[in-house]
């Protein structure tokens, strides 16, 4: 990594890993028993969103992208970092997208999705995002309360929301509401490898 | 903080930058408990040379747990006689912290508090100076600083105001990673400035060139960061050597490696501290160390150089 790439990404994460993990903890803690009510909410949108119930999954997930948004990002990620209100925005923006998806019904998949390589990929995503997130934390040595969740984290919500995109949008809706999942996760691999290599 | 120095603090101080300026070229001696001091600007103040830095370590947010033991390492950098602390609006919470820990504390008589101005922050110098002051609890900065020169005119014209009209102490800029050097060196030559901070450490000598002499020509105080590159560069060291080299021990008065890459820091000239940053209260304590004691003379700090470029 040169210098200045360094330098500027250095200035994006001005917090050290210990941080940032008891922050996900503190998290974890304040919204205890919330979990399973957002962990249930995401099963419901995945089941909805295979059943064609496109407008019922989009606004489940749009209010949780609400949630995260001003729970994650703007009370708790903000503190640590000047950016955080800016993305706090952005994931509540993304949210208001999603709700006007899930009121107009604009760029819903017409018919219940098939076995198209886009389906699996996105059913796969949404897998991994829902079920598989919280355990990576808890196999590399997190406490449980700093499992990843969806509806609370902003990793597996950005997750599952770009497997559920692939499985219900097409169209520009589709590729609009795939921007902000895309480049928060963009975002966070990127602090992960920095703070890894502190 | 109350910056009417009493007459027992100024002749201390008179007489610590007495000794700095008898001895600002040799090889520096102090009494091993003593920290080294070294004088600024219009040489009526003088400065302990280990520092404190709070970039990634103070930014805790407001986690009971980590704000308390925040509080515990700044309490043992007072206790060993540490002066300045650096922060910046950049730092996320690391200003809030900082009022954290001196409302815990109280504020004591050595604190010399470093605070910067940043543009992407919002606000004029004068608002950021004000919204700094109440987030660390104190009435007035020591010194504030032009950010990494972002918008330099405008902050730096705001900031030699504010000296002027006595509601800051000094005014400086700031850089790092060996960035905008040649920028830099032209606000040294033409503009009023008390302080420059810089990156300076020994495998990042490139302000050895020009701007360390500079500086010393114009009687600018120079605060070195980075002084381990980050955390990396000490890491580094630790893992591939072990023990420190006996000639390290007998000629710059080292005891680990915190001793032998800080000294090597401090004795240059025209550097008037560096600032390390750290988590650990026993790291801390390694830190303060360093500002005492024998430092190395030229023909060392050259030694000290080779060995590291060997490595």
């Amino acid at each position: 990594m040169s210098v200045g790439v360094g330098y500027q990404l250095q200035q994006f994460i001005p917090f050290s890993s210990e941080v940032y993990l008891r922050l996900l903890e503190r998290i974890g803690e304040t919204f205890w028993p919330w979990h399973i009510v957002t962990l249930a909410m995401g099963v419901a949108a995945v089941l909805l969103a295979l059943k064609n119930h496109g407008r019922a999954t989009c606004l489940l997930t749009g209010l949780l992208w609400v949630v995260v948004g001003y729970g994650f990002f703007i009370q708790y990620y903000a503190e640590l970092n000047w950016a955080g209100d800016y993305i706090g925005f952005a994931f509540i923006a993304q949210g208001a997208l999603l709700l006007f998806v899930s009121f107009s019904g604009t760029g819903l998949a017409k018919t219940a999705p098939a076995k198209r390589p886009s389906v699996i990929f996105g059913l796969i995503l949404t897998l991994i995002g829902l079920l598989g997130w919280p355990f990576i934390g808890l196999l590399t040595g997190n406490s449980s309360y700093q499992a990843a969740v969806f509806g609370i984290y902003a990793d597996p919500t950005a997750l599952t929301t770009l497997g559920l995109a692939l499985i219900m949008l097409r169209g520009w809706p589709l590729w609009l509401s795939v921007i902000i999942p895309l480049l928060w996760l963009l975002v966070s691999s990127l602090t992960w490898w920095v703070l890894q290599t502190l | 903080m109350d910056h009417q120095f009493s007459r027992r603090k100024s002749i201390k101080l008179m007489a610590a930058t007495a000794v700095s300026l008898l001895l600002p070229s040799l090889p520096v001696l102090a009494g091993s408990n003593t920290l080294l001091r070294n004088p600024i600007s219009a040489k009526d103040h003088a400065l302990p040379v280990i520092g404190m830095g709070t970039w990634r370590t103070f930014n805790v947010g407001s986690d009971p747990k980590l704000l308390d033991a925040r509080t515990e390492v700044i309490r043992t950098f007072f206790e060993l006689g540490g002066g300045l602390v650096d922060s910046s609006s950049m730092y996320g919470s690391a200003p809030d912290v900082m009022g954290y820990a001196l409302q815990k504390l109280g504020i004591p008589d050595s604190l010399f508090s470093a605070e910067k101005v940043w543009s992407p922050a919002g606000g004029s110098a004068a608002e950021q100076v004000a919204e700094l002051k109440k987030r660390w609890f104190i009435d007035r900065f020591d010194l504030v600083q032009v950010h990494n020169l972002t918008d330099w005119r405008e902050h730096l014209a705001a900031l030699q105001q504010m000296k002027a009209d006595g509601k800051i102490g000094y005014v400086g800029i700031t850089t790092s990673h060996g960035r905008r050097h040649q920028e830099v060196e032209q606000i040294m030559t033409s503009q009023d400035i008390d302080f420059v901070q810089l990156t300076y450490n020994i495998t990042h000598r490139e302000a050895e060139k020009r701007l360390l002499p500079l500086a010393k020509e114009k009687g600018i105080a120079v605060i070195a960061n980075r002084p381990y590159d980050g955390g990396g560069l000490i890491k580094g060291i630790q893992r591939r050597v072990e023990p420190l080299p006996q000639w390290a021990i007998e000629e710059c008065g080292c005891n680990n490696w915190a001793d032998f890459l800080l000294k090597f820091i401090v004795s240059h000239p025209a550097i008037t501290c560096t600032i390390p940053a750290t988590t650990q209260v026993a790291h801390m304590r390694e830190n303060m160390g360093a500002g005492s004691g024998p430092m190395p003379a030229a023909t060392s700090r050259q030694r000290m150089q080779r060995f590291i470029e060997t490595l």
